[in-house]
């Protein structure tokens, strides 16, 4: 997904979430292709309200997207999944359930900020299990692209926590 | 009297560093073996997250390297097998196993109060498992820290010699703390978590009585009823059954 094409692609996904709502559809998936390794794949989902009060735990993906703006405006909550973080191969993911911080420690600096050049085994955050301190280093050098935690979150196995291109 | 030191693990006695887990994760990506390092003297000694571990004259603080193979979950239980290495080399040293309780998850207390801290750094490999992993553990051997540099709620701390009257050395607790810690680390290696689990609940400070979890957003009460096998605190709170993996427990 180029720049140009980015805006485009919103109201692509607009476009999708109300034929979505019109056509009472709990999920659509559209692949757009604009060319050799330049394509835009789209799911767009909705629950169906739920029978009891059941509280569902949130997926882990849902804190990281972006606010989901337009979209939201539709009557169905229905949370464009254009870009999946655990799908992306740059992502960097949690070696264990615990908590996430991203200062070393309380009042220090964070590790590592979006837009920062990173080293291959720099550290950019830390994950805690059981009063075990799990400094997680970057597998490559490269930039900070995106970070989808937040400081104290808890994350579960295999959650992505950052993506290092 | 104590065991032989355990074969194959280096020891290093310092008299001064900065921390034993500083100095500990300087040392680990040369280390060949299991290492002891231990200092008599600490001049930035520290807690979890950053706090400050005080360190009066005459007190233990040794951190020792491991290079474990086991995926980083399952590392992270080692917090148990510290704990209960503390406990028994402390017994062996005298201490009356019932004036010795765990605190989920590796706090060891004495007649109820704060003797020891134990801490746990690890580093990825960046291919999900660990370079290497540090095991810090501090004792209040001759005296106790100030409560003042504590945080108001937290556990009293005690000392070895006042609440025990037990006199021993940083050196006398490394040699019983070391061939203890093998003994457990060999039994956590070949059998798993579960003998270790069994091992840390029947000497659990506060097991069925309810307790406080603190999270870093959120504050769970409950009553305390298992650690499960992934060693998670396990509350029963109104709410329903709560398992928590990383907080701080206030009773």
């Amino acid at each position: 997904m180029t720049n140009k094409t980015h805006e485009q692609d919103v109201e692509f996904i607009r476009a999708l979430a109300e034929l979505l709502n019109e056509n009472d559809l709990t999920e659509l998936q559209v692949k757009r292709d604009y060319g050799e390794d330049d394509s835009l794949n789209v799911r767009v989902s909705r629950q169906q309200p739920a029978p009891a009060p059941v509280q569902y735990a949130a997926p882990a993906a849902s804190a990281m997207m972006p606010a989901p703006g337009p979209i939201a405006e539709t009557a169905a909550p229905a949370p464009a999944t254009a870009e999946d973080p655990a799908q992306n191969p740059n992502a960097v993911t949690s070696p264990m359930v615990g908590t996430v911080y991203l200062q070393p420690e309380p009042g220090a600096p964070s590790f590592v900020s979006v837009g920062d050049k990173v080293a291959e085994g720099q550290t950019l955050l830390i994950v805690e299990a059981m009063k075990t301190m799990n400094q997680i280093p970057s597998p490559r050098a490269g930039t900070v692209k995106r970070i989808l935690v937040e400081d104290k979150a808890p994350v579960e196995f295999g959650a992505p926590l950052m993506i290092i291109e | 009297m104590t065991l032989a030191w355990p074969e194959g693990v280096g020891r290093h006695v310092l008299p001064s560093t900065d921390s034993t887990m500083a100095e500990a994760a300087r040392r680990a990506p040369s280390a060949l073996g299991p290492e002891w390092v231990l200092a008599f003297e600490q001049t930035a000694g520290r807690g979890r997250r950053g706090r400050a571990w005080s360190m009066p004259a005459g007190n233990f603080a040794a951190s020792l390297i491991l290079h474990p193979k086991e995926p980083p979950q399952q590392v992270a239980l080692r917090s148990f097998v510290a704990a209960l290495a503390l406990h028994d080399a402390l017994v062996a040293l005298g201490v009356p196993a019932t004036d010795l309780a765990l605190k989920w998850p590796n706090d060891v207390l004495l007649k109820g109060g704060k003797l020891a801290g134990i801490l746990l750094e690890s580093l990825g490999d960046g291919r999900g498992g660990l370079a290497h992993l540090v095991i810090g553990i501090g004792v209040n051997l001759a005296a106790a820290p100030e409560p003042s540099a504590l945080e108001a709620t937290a556990v009293a701390p005690v000392s070895l010699a006042a609440d025990a009257g037990v006199q021993v050395g940083p050196e006398d607790v490394l040699n019983a703390l070391a061939p203890a810690y093998a003994d457990l680390e060999a039994q956590f290696t070949t059998y798993g978590f579960a003998p270790i689990r069994n091992a840390w609940l029947s000497k659990a400070a506060r097991l069925g009585e309810v307790i406080t979890a603190r999270l870093p957003t959120d504050e769970i009460t409950g009553t305390f009823t298992d650690v499960d096998m992934d060693g998670n605190l396990v509350l029963e709170t109104l709410k329903g059954r709560r398992t928590i993996a990383a907080a701080d427990i206030f009773f």
